[in-house]
């Protein structure tokens, strides 16, 4: 018999709070974190805003305890933030940090530290304190450092697939519980913005300088953010040692290859469609079962029109209600797929749906559009939480209220 | 009843600093460098990529869809189940190409192709367009364990479909950048040092290498077949010899394997005398009736070097032969039979792996 | 003297094919009216951001949206035409 999987504890970092609590109020409020640039050092500041986290890294290796110690990357510092807030939440002892694992995701890692000091880094002649980010820009830097911080010496890893990232790597620790080989794993994803990201996804023209209006006739593109959030994931034969009560259970994932184009998703949602159907076939379950779903929705205009035609090929008449979160956080990248999974667990715990911000016209090419307004009060079971990313990646998680 | 799962290699394509890509041959030829900087010796990329595929594709995004190609061709499978890759730095020359670019025009008029280009999952992403597989999808980036978590990944992915085929593979270049990188951090050596010279050395530092290899991997045999994959440990950070030691006979204990079962152990050592020290006590202690075998002086070190590893015990095992310029002298190769091989391999004296290999 | 059409059509089939490495794709038949995307020369999405930039680079012109190079980039001939038109004159 394979082991269920089961999250106990989850901690978060985004442009709308440093915590959990913050999140939520932020969501709840309608707050979102778009605005013009001010620690990213980059000349799009005012021309390209984004969802910047209004914290220096002094104040992030403050918060995160980090007093001498050298050579942490922004990636690095709101990856354990993140994680400590997990930890906390779950209720592990340094015992049970030891006997995790990390599975972690990035798509820049320290990529915002070696854009600042590449001439010096590759200049061998120069020495100086840049020398601690020498080599900080492989992405599962980030991963390891965080890992000797908190002293978890189990299964590392490191995942990359663009924008669905760490749903893969949530994905990867459901099915190492699920296959036995170990009982604890906490999964997610961390990513600091970077003028390497802001620069690259501006060069591809995908992005908005106004505020993200995902699902929207007329939308333009994605706002970057940046953030990091993870899940701690235990195994059923943990859970039932414990007395605290599971906050959800991971039922179903999927992950599929759109093999359409390299930065573009398929028109008629091939991918989004098959990672979402492989979800509910893992969990037993069928499209009725599904009562919400956290669309990847950046707000470009391929994305939204892929994953609105994989929702409606899968969903047919019975569409769930759906949303974006991504006007809040703007879209964290690797990040997105944990910080989303972190959105759906409270949507879980406190039976909201999240409004679709910015929505006020229908797209022509599909008939469902999104919820605007945040939902009380509906009965939400199973959640869908997708996520695409270039390459063809698309992945879609299914947690379940247990 | 108790017997634990096999995963069969059922094809491999391999492009590295010796002529590799071809399997008629096994290290006939052996390519020497002068230079501590060893780089791939490349096939006709035409016989294997469309011009219009080739055109958008970096150097290595042309051995890596190559190396894969090769391993499909060898394995006779058409679309595979599903396409797994490993870097430890991705795409190093386009995303330095990018980030320069960006730093000399100022963040102004940037085109997008090498942005693309460097992202690390964009071999994996080609690989499933130019095979039209629409299955599953997965790149592991995490340094010296890239590559095993992807075999970890497959092993898994194996265990819910057992038929499936699932294409695995590396790649790292050997990136000037990397290079600059790794002379400061002080991973390379500071004095010239021929490859093949490499194990002589007695100084910290090793030689920077690069390469691609690709592996079919099913949870039954073909005719096709190399060697089976009996199981894979990672270790990460040992403290002590003893506890290196305790993590492979546990390991070995778990399989069932004892140590006169193995008949050769390949080892990752790097020539580097620091982070050698918990290989080299394994030769001392727990090893030391083991013929030895060493190939980071043939394809130089790199996050996933592990993976040409792989290739040289999965040739021996197929082909029942080891090619004397990996043998360390002792103990006494006995070559009746080649049935179970033990790779071991470290990286940076940080990131260590057992893979536990039958015929 | 600004350039004539003539003379950027050539100037430009020059750029295209080393900008976008199309030395071992460009049929023979290849002149300046055949279409560069689809049925013609197969160019994409991603081609087209490199074209966006060619003309900002050497030309001096910026599209600020990708649809609006469609018509723009049909051909080397309606690019030539299009900068002959655009071009700030000096």
């Amino acid at each position: 018999m394979s082991q269920r999987v089961f999250i106990t504890g989850y901690g978060i970092i985004t442009s709308i709070g440093k915590n959990t609590q913050e999140n939520f109020q932020s969501l709840t409020l309608r707050r979102c974190g778009f605005g013009e640039l001010s620690i990213l050092d980059t000349i799009h500041q005012k021309d390209l805003p984004a969802c910047e986290i209004k914290l220096h890294d002094q104040e992030l290796r403050e918060a995160a305890g980090i007093k001498t110690e050298k050579g942490y990357t922004r990636t690095a510092l709101l990856g354990l933030l993140a994680l400590q807030e997990a930890i906390h939440s779950a209720g592990l002892s340094l015992t049970d940090i030891r006997n995790s694992g990390l599975i972690s995701a990035t798509t820049t890692g320290g990529i915002r530290e070696f854009e600042k000091f590449f001439y010096q880094i590759t200049d061998l002649q120069q020495q100086g304190d840049f020398d601690q980010f020498t080599d900080t820009a492989n992405p599962g830097e980030h991963c390891e450092r965080i890992a000797d911080h908190v002293g978890i010496r189990q299964c590392i890893a490191t995942v990359s697939t663009a924008c669905s990232s760490s749903a893969n790597a949530i994905m990867q620790g459901a099915q190492l519980i699920k296959a036995k080989k170990i009982d604890r794993v906490i999964c997610g994803g961390a990513e600091a913005l970077s003028k390497f990201t802001v620069n690259g996804f501006n060069s591809l023209m995908i992005v908005d300088p106004e505020h993200c209006r995902p699902f929207d006739n007329t939308r333009k593109g994605l706002n970057l953010g940046e953030g990091a959030a993870y899940l701690v994931l235990e195994s059923e034969a943990l859970v039932n040692q414990k007395r605290r009560k599971p906050l959800a259970e991971l039922k179903g994932y999927g992950n599929a290859n759109d093999s359409f184009h390299l930065t573009a998703s398929s028109p008629e949602g091939t991918g989004a469609f098959n990672a979402m159907n492989l979800a509910l076939s893992v969990a037993g379950f069928s499209a009725a079962d599904v009562d919400y779903i956290n669309a990847h929705g950046t707000a470009t205009e391929n994305n939204d029109l892929s994953e609105g035609m994989g929702i409606q090929r899968l969903f047919r008449e019975q569409v769930p209600y759906f949303s974006s979160t991504k006007p809040y956080t703007g879209h964290t990248l690797a990040a997105a797929g944990s910080i989303e999974a972190v959105f759906c667990m409270m949507a879980l715990q406190h039976q909201i749906i999240w409004p679709n911000l910015n929505f006020s016209s229908q797209m022509q090419e599909i008939t469902i559009s999104p919820v605007r307004e945040m939902m009380q009060n509906t009965v939400l079971k199973n959640i869908l939480s997708n996520s695409f990313g270039f390459g063809g990646n698309t992945s879609s998680l299914l947690f379940s209220l247990v | 009843m108790d017997e634990r799962q096999h995963y069969y290699i059922n094809g491999i394509g391999i492009i590295s600093p010796q002529k590799t890509f071809e399997h008629d041959q096994f290290l006939q030829e052996i390519c020497a460098y002068e230079s501590n900087v060893l780089t791939c010796i490349i096939p006709s990329f035409k016989t294997y990529i469309s011009p219009g595929q080739l055109r958008r594709l970096s150097r290595m995004h042309r051995i890596g869809l190559t190396a894969a190609t090769m391993c499909l061709r060898d394995a006779n499978v058409q679309v595979p189940d599903g396409i797994i890759t490993a870097s430890g730095y991705g795409f190093l020359e386009e995303t330095e190409k990018f980030l320069t670019e960006m730093l000399e025009r100022n963040e102004k008029q940037l085109t997008p192709t090498y942005f693309i280009q460097g992202t690390y999952n964009a071999l994996a992403g080609l690989i499933a367009l130019s095979t039209k597989c629409l299955g599953y999808n997965n790149t592991y980036v995490s340094k010296g364990f890239a590559f095993e978590n992807a075999l970890h990944d497959v092993m898994l992915q194996l265990s819910e479909n057992s038929t499936s085929n699932f294409l695995v593979g590396s790649s790292d270049e050997a990136a000037k950048v990397l290079y600059a990188i790794g002379m400061r951090a002080q991973y390379y050596k500071v004095e010239n040092i021929p490859n093949l010279k490499l194990f002589d050395s007695q100084t910290t530092g090793t030689i920077q290498g690069e390469g691609s290899a690709f592996f079919m991997v099913s949870g039954a045999p073909s005719a096709t077949t190399w060697c089976a994959i009996k199981d894979l440990q990672m270790v990460y950070t040992p403290q002590h010899e003893g506890e290196f030691n305790l993590a492979l006979t546990s390991f070995l204990e778990v399989n069932k394997i004892k140590l006169s079962e193995i008949d050769v152990w390949v080892s990752g050592a790097s020539g580097n005398i620091e982070h050698d020290h918990l290989l080299h006590h394994l030769e001392k202690t727990v090893l030391q009736q083991t013929p030895q075998i060493r190939f980071k002086h043939l394809c130089g070190e790199y996050c996933t070097a592990v993976s040409f590893g792989l290739w040289i015990g999965a040739s021996i095992l197929k082909k029942q032969s080891i090619p004397d310029i990996l043998k360390v002298s002792t103990p006494e190769f006995s070559l009746e039979k080649i049935e179970t091989v033990l790779i071991v391999n470290q990286y940076l004296n940080r990131n260590y792996s057992f893979v536990l290999l039958k015929k | 003297m600004q350039q004539s059409i003539e003379e950027l059509t050539a100037e430009l089939r020059e750029q295209l094919i080393e900008q976008l490495n199309l030395e071992d794709i460009i049929p023979e038949s290849f002149d300046e009216n055949t279409p560069l995307f689809g049925e013609g020369l197969g160019l994409d999405s991603i081609d087209s951001l490199e074209l966006v930039v060619l003309l900002d680079r050497n030309y001096g012109i910026k599209l600020k949206d990708p649809k609006e190079g469609r018509a723009v980039f049909y051909s080397i001939r309606s690019m030539a035409e299009y900068i002959h038109n655009n071009r700030a004159q000096a």
